[in-house]
């Protein structure tokens, strides 16, 4: 059975098309990209996967089932906004993640923090955007899921903080599980890609091994998405 | 998981709610306290401006829950919050259920909270005495039971104040299906919701008014209710609010079970 499973998988708003007749398979113990332009349906595509949108027509199973409680179980979601309540303090942040899922594992949490040096009694408000995408990034992390969303993980960030975000997350996945990453800065994620999946116009265009791809076009994914999506 | 999103839920009310509720105890306790000093113009002027504080801060206890309760139904289901909830392993009925109960929740000790206000501001055996003449001669006019009649309408004031707050909540869920204007759309259905309920009503007045001409005199007629009336329509509202929070709680839970539309 396939992780996540997308058949004829359709959004709109109003009249427009976001989505057209998806069909994905997102299969176990990979590193998959998202890869498209702005606006091309990739933060839409995973608004499906995490119930937070509601199919136009088609539908998204997990593990052979509709998104619900099993589903929310064995995904950990890094939205592109910052989620939490503001008015908490870290430590707070930590123990309702604690709280709600079985599978988050609050050591790591705090030792991911310390070395962030970040003051578990500071609050979220008081953080740099920066700090509060971290700080996400290491609750979603510390979750032992069966799949980790990561929407746009290194949008607007320095190349030190890339650097920092790609190995809290190659370091902290949990062992048979898949990552999903949605990002048009190919570039800087390449490297850590076993699988990918090109999206543009809400239509899934290629989906390949990454290593496949590169022998077949002799290129990067880089130059293969920029040859395919010029402007 | 209903307990510990109530947990969560009653924190970020009360949280600024209790506020409201401290000043207004506080400038109630000052205002009575001033109007002890016997002789004293000035700080019989003082204490009513303080009392007259305490009434603003009940007001504004009373709304502030209210708005705190849409606002929070509002951030937590459908703006950035709405990320976090959405994905936490738990039904969309229950995250629902934790909001309504937080509204009677919290909509009771706000009354609670005024009726101690409203006593710690007036409470004196002279107006004590007073309120127990007035309801005997009720008593004994109409041959009823006014603590019943007053707790009665204290059940309507509260079913009441849930009855809007659902209103609100089933509003905020269907303006959302909405592409654009989703605050319009939420404020006109929350609106029309409350026009309907009210037409049904008085449908079930009038249809009461056919088996009982009685009943039928409060809509042709300015004449005075018969006291047993007075108690069928107290209880008769009392349990048409109760029925509507049940629909409109029921209205709610299945729109938000069919999913949602997170901007």
């Amino acid at each position: 059975m396939e992780l996540v499973e997308c058949r004829n998988l359709c959004k709109n708003f109003e009249n427009n098309q976001i989505l057209k007749n998806i069909n994905l398979t997102i299969p176990r113990g990979k590193i998959i990209g998202l890869l498209g332009k702005n606006g091309t349906g990739k933060t839409t595509l995973i608004k499906l996967i995490n119930d937070l949108l509601t199919p136009t027509s088609g539908e998204v199973l997990i593990n052979g089932k509709k998104p619900g409680i099993v589903s929310k179980k064995v995904i950990a979601y890094l939205p592109e906004r910052t989620y939490l309540d503001k008015n908490m303090t870290v430590k707070q942040a930590i123990n309702y993640f604690e709280e709600f899922y079985d599978n988050f594992d609050k050591q790591k949490a705090i030792e991911l923090l310390k070395d962030l040096n970040l003051e578990t009694d500071k609050k979220i408000a008081k953080m740099s955007k920066g700090m509060q995408e971290k700080l996400q990034l290491i609750l979603v992390m510390s979750r032992q899921a069966q799949l980790y969303i990561l929407d746009e993980p290194l949008g607007g960030v320095d190349p030190a903080t890339r650097d920092y975000i790609l190995d809290t997350i190659l370091s902290n996945f949990s062992e048979g599980a898949s990552v999903m990453i949605s990002t048009h800065l190919i570039a800087d994620i390449e490297r850590i890609l076993d699988e990918v999946i090109f999206i543009d116009q809400g239509e899934i265009v290629l989906t390949s091994s990454a290593d496949e791809l590169r022998n077949k076009e002799k290129a990067s994914i880089d130059e293969i998405f920029r040859r395919n999506f010029k402007c | 998981m209903l307990r510990k999103l109530l947990k969560y839920d009653l924190k970020w009310i009360y949280k600024e709610l209790i506020v409201f509720y401290l000043l207004a105890l506080t400038f109630s306790a000052i205002g009575r306290s001033l109007g002890l000093i016997q002789n004293s113009i000035v700080f019989s002027i003082a204490s009513g401006v303080t009392i007259g504080i305490a009434v603003g801060m009940l007001l504004g206890s009373l709304v502030n829950c209210m708005l705190r309760l849409w606002s929070r139904f509002l951030k937590s289901l459908y703006k950035d919050e709405a990320y976090l909830t959405h994905t936490l392993p738990v039904e969309k009925k229950t995250v629902y259920t934790s909001k309504v109960i937080t509204a009677i929740i919290t909509l009771f000790t706000t009354v609670i909270v005024i009726l101690a206000c409203l006593a710690i501001c007036f409470y004196s055996q002279a107006n004590m005495q007073m309120l127990k003449e007035s309801l005997e001669i009720v008593e004994t006019t109409y041959n009823i039971d006014m603590i019943a009649v007053l707790f009665l309408m204290a059940i309507i004031i509260l079913t009441e104040l849930v009855f809007i707050v659902l209103l609100g909540y089933v509003g905020i869920i269907i303006g959302h299906r909405a592409n654009k204007h989703k605050i319009l759309y939420s404020v006109i259905t929350g609106y029309v919701g409350y026009m309907i309920t009210q037409i049904a009503s008085l449908l079930v007045v009038f249809l009461f008014g056919i088996l009982n001409p009685q009943v039928m005199n409060l809509i042709s007629t300015t004449q005075m209710l018969d006291v047993d009336i007075i108690k069928y329509m107290l209880l008769g509202a009392t349990g048409l609010y109760i029925v509507y929070n049940i629909i409109f709680y029921i209205i709610g839970k299945k729109q938000l079970e069919k999913g949602v539309n997170v901007e």
